[in-house]
C-alpha cells in the first residue's frame, strides 16, 4: 500500500524549513515526530509547511506539540504555516491554535 | 476492516464522501471523519495494543434523522477513565482523541456485548438538509 505521507527539509534564511506532504494519522505520524525532531536538532527556528497536508488525527497533533515543547527547552521556535481549513479546524478543536505559531505563507513565517 | 493504521486512509474516504452525501458542512464532514478515524484508532492503540492483525467491524446506517456508526472490536475492554474524558489538558501530548470525538459526534455509547466491545457514535443531520436530500 501507497506509503501516505513524505517530507523533506530545507534551509532558508537561518530557518529549517520541513514541507510535509500527505496525511498525518497514526500510522505516519511517528516517523514525523523523529523526522521533526531530528530537524530542529540542527537549526534554532523550523518552520513546518503543512500546505500539502490533507489530513490531520490527534497523534499528529501530539507529534508536533512534542516538537514544539522540545524546542521550548531549548529555546528554540517551531513555527506552522499553510494550513489548510481542515488541518486548521483540527487545531481549533484541540484547541491548540493559540499555543502555536501559525503564520498563512512561507515568507511571512521566515519574517516572523 | 484489518486493525492495520495503513487502511484508516481508506475509511476516512469512504467515511468523508458519505458523510458529505447527507448535506454535512465541510467542516462537520472533516468533523465526523475525525472522530471516526480517533475511535479506529483507539481501537487499534488501546484494545489490540497495536496488534495489526485483528478485525474491527465497521458499520454505518443512514436514516433521515441521524448517522449511526458502529465499531465493534474483540480487544480489551476499554478504560472507563479514558472513555468518560476528563477535561482537556492544553499541554499534554496524548488523550485528545476521545475528546475530539465527543466534541464532534452528537451520542457516543459504549457497550460490552456477546461480540466484543461495542462503540456507538451518533451525527444527527440537519433535517431540512436530510430530506432535501431524499427528494
Amino acid at each position: 500500500m501507497e506509503r501516505q505521507l513524505k517530507f523533506s527539509a530545507r534551509s532558508e534564511l537561518a530557518a529549517v524549513i520541513v514541507d510535509v506532504v500527505g496525511q498525518i494519522d497514526m500510522g505516519t505520524s511517528p516517523a514525523l515526530r523523529k523526522a521533526l525532531l531530528e530537524s530542529l536538532s540542527g537549526t534554532e527556528r523550523i518552520a513546518i509547511n503543512l500546505t500539502e497536508v490533507t489530513y490531520i488525527d490527534s497523534s499528529g497533533i501530539a507529534s508536533l506539540l512534542e516538537v514544539l515543547q522540545q524546542a521550548k527547552r531549548s529555546k528554540k521556535r517551531v513555527i506552522l504555516f499553510g494550513l489548510n481549513p481542515s488541518v486548521l479546524y483540527v487545531l481549533q478543536l484541540t484547541r491548540l491554535t493559540g499555543v502555536f505559531e501559525i503564520h498563512e505563507t512561507e515568507l511571512q513565517a521566515l519574517e516572523a | 476492516m484489518p486493525s492495520d493504521p495503513r487502511f484508516l486512509r481508506i475509511v476516512r474516504a469512504t467515511v468523508d464522501g458519505l458523510v458529505g452525501s447527507y448535506g454535512l458542512s465541510s467542516e462537520e464532514c472533516v468533523g465526523v471523519t475525525l472522530a471516526i478515524d480517533e475511535a479506529l484508532a483507539n481501537v487499534i492503540r488501546h484494545a489490540y495494543k497495536n496488534r495489526y492483525d485483528q478485525t474491527i467491524e465497521f458499520e454505518c446506517l443512514v436514516n433521515d434523522r441521524q448517522m449511526e456508526f458502529t465499531l465493534l472490536d474483540q480487544g480489551e475492554p476499554p478504560d472507563p477513565a479514558r472513555i468518560c474524558a476528563g477535561p482537556m489538558d492544553d499541554v499534554a501530548l496524548g488523550g485528545r482523541g476521545t475528546h475530539l470525538i465527543r466534541a464532534v459526534m452528537d451520542e457516543v455509547t459504549y457497550n460490552q456485548v456477546p461480540g466484543g466491545n461495542q462503540l456507538k457514535l451518533v451525527k444527527r443531520l440537519h433535517v431540512s438538509k436530510a430530506l432535501a436530500v431524499e427528494e
